[in-house]
């Protein structure tokens, strides 16, 4: 919800989806194009400012969404860094920190930072459905769309559901006790399960009442400022790749 | 009996439908909808009203029986069944069962993209039918931040930008609030002033009296009886015997007149604004 929250309230709300694209995919080229991790955290902190500053995201927003993949990150570097040796007793178990490996760790901990930047860049000034209708543009397999426009538009159909009838369960002290807590996140599931049957069978007679016989096709959208956004995009993901070769 | 028939734009001639798990849909059901008229359907709960809907617009097929548009015998074939599908638009009750995309003017594009119009084309139906309802603000706005009864006038919005011929609209007054049942009612008026033919399936009575040109009664799958709204006031006990009640302002009216009320000429009241006119235009010579 904080992304999508961002997504539709942010200053580039109305930039060409293309344009970010393309800095978004200058950014994964710059990250890449990096060969040193001073390189790589360079573009990082480009992105992340980029976002902050000139979308104007919340500092505090953007860490709360950025926080469960730097601790996915965290803990990847942390196991690649630090190996374990088995000696010939149980006393000759240890942990070292491989010398050797940390460059290679350090790289790969400001690449991964990069291209978490690059797409929270993406994903937080640019709504869902203009990045579907992008992909549409791009001609990325219809399916593949069509799923991802079910997933998104009934994420929010089904989180409403679960909110209900968690609310209707704890009315009538369904989480009061763990047994019971238990017993209720049961029902749930199972009533969720009926609903996302049900709905989708809806979904399909409401797509048929409109003249639907396959794909999900809708009006692609058209930006007035498209060119202008690219070519600006354009000229700060050169500008980003650039970097990050000087500083390599 | 040709001109009768062209003038019926829907007819549902002795249809019945069982669901495969062998309940009844619809049982010998017999209904013809005259051009431009506004018709309520009323039932129950488990009536049939949606059942019969989806035959209306070719989602269903009859198990017997016949469903005639324009007075053609309905055709099943794809072609046949994207001709009807474009003159007869159906809302569904729960909007959240009808929008698929999570952006306002992107499901409004749904019905006219798969018409096969051009994107010009389709772009200014979207933007005519956004303002027709009222929500051209709102186009950008994601589908999930919208309250419900914006989401149902999206949905209004995705039918009408394929321009049908027919609007049928299934409960489209419930969960609405009172000022948005009068928005709708006004936007259902409108579509109707322009020639449209509106089909709704109700429980409220009284709105059908007040609103329709005919209303439809349908008892466990058979459609029991159709009346002019106008015969509504000579019909009060046979309308009760379907227990689905009778419009207040009728039995009002009803009794005022037998306690001596002096309105025995001129229509019957078919709102309460209409019997309060009455009422003050009686006090008003008395004083």
């Amino acid at each position: 919800m904080l992304i999508e929250h961002s997504a539709y309230a942010n200053r580039w709300r109305r930039v060409s989806p293309a344009a970010k694209g393309i800095f978004t995919l200058c950014g994964f080229v710059g990250t890449f194009a990096a060969a040193t991790p001073a390189a790589a955290l360079s573009v990082a902190a480009v992105l992340c400012a980029v976002t902050v500053l000139g979308a104007g995201i919340p500092p505090e927003r953007y860490l709360r969404v950025a926080a469960p993949a730097l601790l996915f990150l965290t803990v990847s570097c942390l196991s690649l860094a630090v190996s374990l040796r088995i000696g010939n007793t149980v006393e000759d178990l240890s942990l070292q920190l491989a010398r050797t490996e940390f460059h290679r760790v350090v790289q790969v901990c400001g690449r991964s930072l990069g291209g978490l930047a690059a797409l929270l860049f993406l994903a937080m000034t640019t709504p869902l459905t203009d990045i579907i209708a992008l992909l549409r543009r791009l001609r990325a397999p219809e399916v593949l769309l069509d799923i991802m426009i079910l997933c998104y538009r009934t994420l929010f159909v089904f989180s409403e559901a679960v909110r209900d009838t968690i609310t209707a369960q704890s009315a009538r002290l369904g989480y009061a006790t763990v047994r019971l807590s238990l017993r209720s996140l049961g029902g749930l599931v199972a009533n969720i399960t009926v609903q996302v049957w049900q709905r989708s069978h809806a979904l399909h007679v409401a797509a048929m009442a409109r003249n639907n016989d396959g794909p999900l096709r809708f009006l692609e959208k058209t930006s007035p400022k498209s060119t202008r956004d690219i070519c600006i995009a354009a000229g700060g993901g050169i500008v980003l790749i650039a970097l990050a070769l000087v500083i390599s | 009996m040709k001109l009768q028939t062209i003038n019926h734009i829907l007819e549902l001639k002795d249809v019945s439908f069982r669901y495969p798990d062998g309940s009844v849909g619809l049982d010998h059901c017999s209904l013809s909808i005259k051009r431009g008229s506004r018709t309520t359907l009323l039932g129950a709960n488990g009536a049939g009203k949606t059942t019969l809907f989806l035959h209306l617009n070719g989602i269903l097929r009859p198990e017997s029986g016949t469903v005639v548009s324009g007075g053609i015998p309905l055709g099943y074939s794809r072609q046949g069944l994207n001709t009807l599908r474009s003159r007869v638009g159906l809302v569904f009750q729960n909007p959240d069962s009808q929008l698929f995309s999570a952006s306002v003017r992107e499901d409004v594009s749904f019905g006219p993209v798969n018409l096969g119009l051009e994107p010009q084309t389709v772009r200014e139906r979207v933007e005519e039918a956004l303002k027709s309802v009222g929500m051209t603000d709102c186009a950008d706005k994601p589908v999930h931040n919208l309250s419900y009864g914006q989401k149902k006038r999206v949905c209004i919005a995705g039918v009408l930008a394929m321009r049908p011929e027919v609007m049928i609209l299934d409960e489209p007054m419930a969960g609405l609030d009172v000022a948005m049942q009068a928005e709708l009612t006004m936007i259902l008026d409108r579509f109707h002033a322009e020639g449209m033919t509106i089909i709704i399936a109700s429980h409220d009575m009284d709105f059908a009296y007040q609103w329709s040109d005919s209303i439809a009664v349908m008892v466990k799958g058979g459609c029991k009886a159709t009346w002019d709204v106008k015969s509504i006031p000579d019909v009060l006990e046979q309308l009760a015997a379907h227990g689905l009640g009778i419009p207040k302002v009728a039995e009002i009216h009803q009794f005022l007149i037998s306690n001596g009320f002096p309105d025995k000429e001129g229509p019957s009241p078919r709102s309460h604004q209409d019997l309060m006119r009455k009422l003050a235009a009686v006090l008003t010579c008395r004083t």
